[in-house]
């Protein structure tokens, strides 16, 4: 063995990191150019919603969020409601009297207030704040009126989880991203 | 008056599609009622998705700064701490680089799956500062491991088998993220992701008692979770045990008083070792024919057992699951109905379509449990390989692989003493 030789691993091991790094880098480069080609164009479909047009009220929306209190809120259109004075969603089914005592109403949390307009409709409001997203009163809606009541995902509130868990869930497959432009689909903007 | 205007509004409304569900007219409002305007809240993620870039590259050139410049545990300490509040519970830690790779890997696989430009960035910028200073970003930038930093106190050494053995674990996760976001199936890591739940106060119960747990073991063992279970930590040790710049505990040379090994958490600073373990030369050129032999063989052997399981693995997917209810249902009509049998049969579900989805699904399973197969038995092998080879050190060495920039060894290295400022407290 020479000297030479004796000092050549060192070396070697220098020369073989150096072409490891060198060969990282490129793989790193062309992935990364690759992604980026497939990240360019249209605009981002990020925000989770719920299509209220195939939901079947199965109320998982209240129990498969992340959050404490479901990000999955009623909305109300009110182009569609019907302004009824007995309301699927508000009343229980089979109540005695049409009045807004606690025992007569749906909602499990009294988020839907009414509010007398003139004989015989009656303005339906949720209070958001109130609603854990149930969806008893859009069922009641859905089957008995005119369907103004729908799930959405309130955007303000939603953690934009990588993975919806609830669409995880979603039995009929009804949410999905949507672009910021369509951040809500709502039933009333036709 | 009234009657009439409900035939002229029934008329109306029956032209038009969209009103076809309504039972109940529109009603005519003779009181001048208007109609409400409700407003609401608009997603405003954009905006914060720009602050967490920014973020993100400033903290990583901050721990680069620290680490090879300052040489201080301080700065890093403190950016971990910042990373806790910011990323964690701020920000509740969507999206995160780990997480990333599954989008990374749907958009690969799926054309129509549009991959967001910050996602990208999140999964990029980690892996080049790997490739050009180490394992930074695991530093004191990722939550998850700030938070194991933050709690961890004292280091109980784990014996090397075991760490290497459980060192496997981080490729076998990765192996069926891949798989299971390139069948579109579920996004695995998000759904056992242990300390989001900690992060946003609330979530799965089991998934916060895993994460405690793994707090508390992080108190005496050093970040169990980014050495024993982090894909994304595994994905960046490759690319930073081939980083440009290597991190060295001192500039002014090792003196061998083998302090830094002994306060290093994640067991990356390696003891001198001589080359000459007893044994003859051409005994250890064997053995490493022999793993390297053996490589392909256990990858083929991976191969073979995964894609084995490959249709009881698709069960992970939907729509295999709701064709394996009905078929269950179908079998035992008495049964209880699921919901989700419920919702398909209500939503008037045609179960050929779903059959022909379903054998598309597990054409995927069979093509994807073979890869994920292959890569598990290929990093044994290759773990096995790199165990063989003994290389000689004269010196405490940094495994720039292992090494999670933590700081702890800059102090305790007796060169890096500032002499002139000991001096001064002395006198």
């Amino acid at each position: 063995m020479n000297k030479e030789k004796l000092k050549s691993p060192v070396e070697r091991r220098d020369f073989l990191r150096r072409c490891g790094t060198l060969m990282a880098g490129g793989v790193a480069l062309a992935s990364g150019g690759l992604l980026a080609t497939k990240s360019s164009g249209k605009a981002g479909e990020v925000f989770w919603q719920i299509d209220p047009y195939r939901c079947t009220q199965c109320g998982r929306c209240e129990t498969d969020c992340v959050l404490p209190v479901s990000a999955v809120k009623c909305f109300h259109a009110n182009r569609v409601c019907g302004y009824c004075d007995l309301c699927g969603g508000y009343y229980r089914p089979n109540v005695k009297e049409l009045n807004t005592a606690a025992e007569n109403q749906l909602c499990p949390t009294g988020a839907i207030t009414r509010k007398f307009v003139e004989e015989p409709y009656f303005e339906y409001t949720i209070d958001e704040s109130l609603c854990t997203g149930c969806a008893k009163c859009v069922k009641g809606c859905t089957s008995f009126g005119n369907g103004s009541l729908f799930l959405q995902i309130q955007q303000d509130l939603c953690q934009q989880c990588n993975e919806c868990a609830i669409a995880r869930v979603c039995p009929s497959d009804a949410i999905h991203r949507v672009s910021n432009a369509n951040a809500y689909q709502l039933k009333d903007h036709a | 008056m009234r009657k009439r205007g409900f035939i002229i509004l029934i008329g109306v409304l029956s032209s038009l599609a969209v009103w076809a569900e309504a039972r109940f007219p529109k009603p005519d409002f003779t009181s001048g009622y208007q109609y409400p305007v409700i407003l609401h809240g608009a997603p405003n993620e954009m905006f914060w998705n720009v602050v967490d870039i920014v973020m993100l590259i400033g903290m990583m050139s901050l721990v680069v700064w620290g680490a090879y410049r300052k040489r201080s545990r301080a700065v890093i300490y403190s950016l971990s701490v910042v990373s806790v509040l910011y990323f964690g519970f701020f920000r509740s830690g969507c999206v995160c680089s780990v997480g990333s790779i599954q989008n990374v890997v749907l958009s690969l696989v799926s054309p129509d799956y549009h991959l967001p430009w910050y996602v990208l960035l999140v999964f990029l910028l980690p892996i080049l500062f790997a490739l050009l200073f180490g394992r930074v970003f695991c530093a004191g930038v990722c939550p998850l491991g700030a938070l194991q930093e933050l709690v961890n106190i004292r280091n109980f050494r784990l014996a090397r088998s075991v760490s290497v053995a459980l060192s496997v674990i981080p490729w076998i996760y990765l192996a069926f993220t891949i798989l299971y976001a390139a069948t579109r199936s579920q996004f695995l890591i998000c759904r056992l992701d242990p300390f989001v739940g900690i992060f946003r106060l609330g979530g799965d119960m089991g998934m916060i008692t895993f994460g405690i747990g793994l707090l508390l073991m992080s108190v005496f063992i050093g970040r169990p979770f980014c050495r024993f279970l982090c894909p994304y930590g595994a994905l960046l040790s490759v690319f930073s045990s081939l980083s440009w710049k290597k991190l060295e505990i001192t500039p002014r040379g090792c003196i061998n008083c083998a302090l830094c090994g002994m306060s290093c958490p994640v067991d990356a600073i390696r003891s001198p070792q001589s080359s000459r373990t007893g044994e003859e030369r051409r005994k250890g050129v064997n053995r490493i024919i022999l793993f390297a032999a053996l490589l392909p063989l256990l990858t083929m052997a991976g191969a073979f057992l995964v894609g084995g399981q490959s249709d009881a693995l698709s069960l992970a997917h939907k729509d295999v699951y709701l064709y394996e209810l009905l078929l269950q249902q179908q079998a035992r009509p008495d049964m209880e109905v699921p919901l989700e049998v419920e919702t398909f049969n209500a939503l008037g579900g045609n179960i050929e379509e779903l059959k022909a989805r379903v054998d598309e699904v597990r054409l995927d399973y069979r093509f994807y449990t073979r890869l994920a197969g292959a890569l598990i038995g290929f990093i044994i092998g290759f773990k096995l390989l790199k165990l063989s080879l003994k290389r000689s050190r004269k010196t405490y060495e940094v495994s720039s692989a292992h090494c999670t920039m933590c700081g702890r060894c800059f102090s305790y290295c007796p060169q890096n003493i500032n002499i002139k400022k000991h001096e001064k407290t002395i006198s």
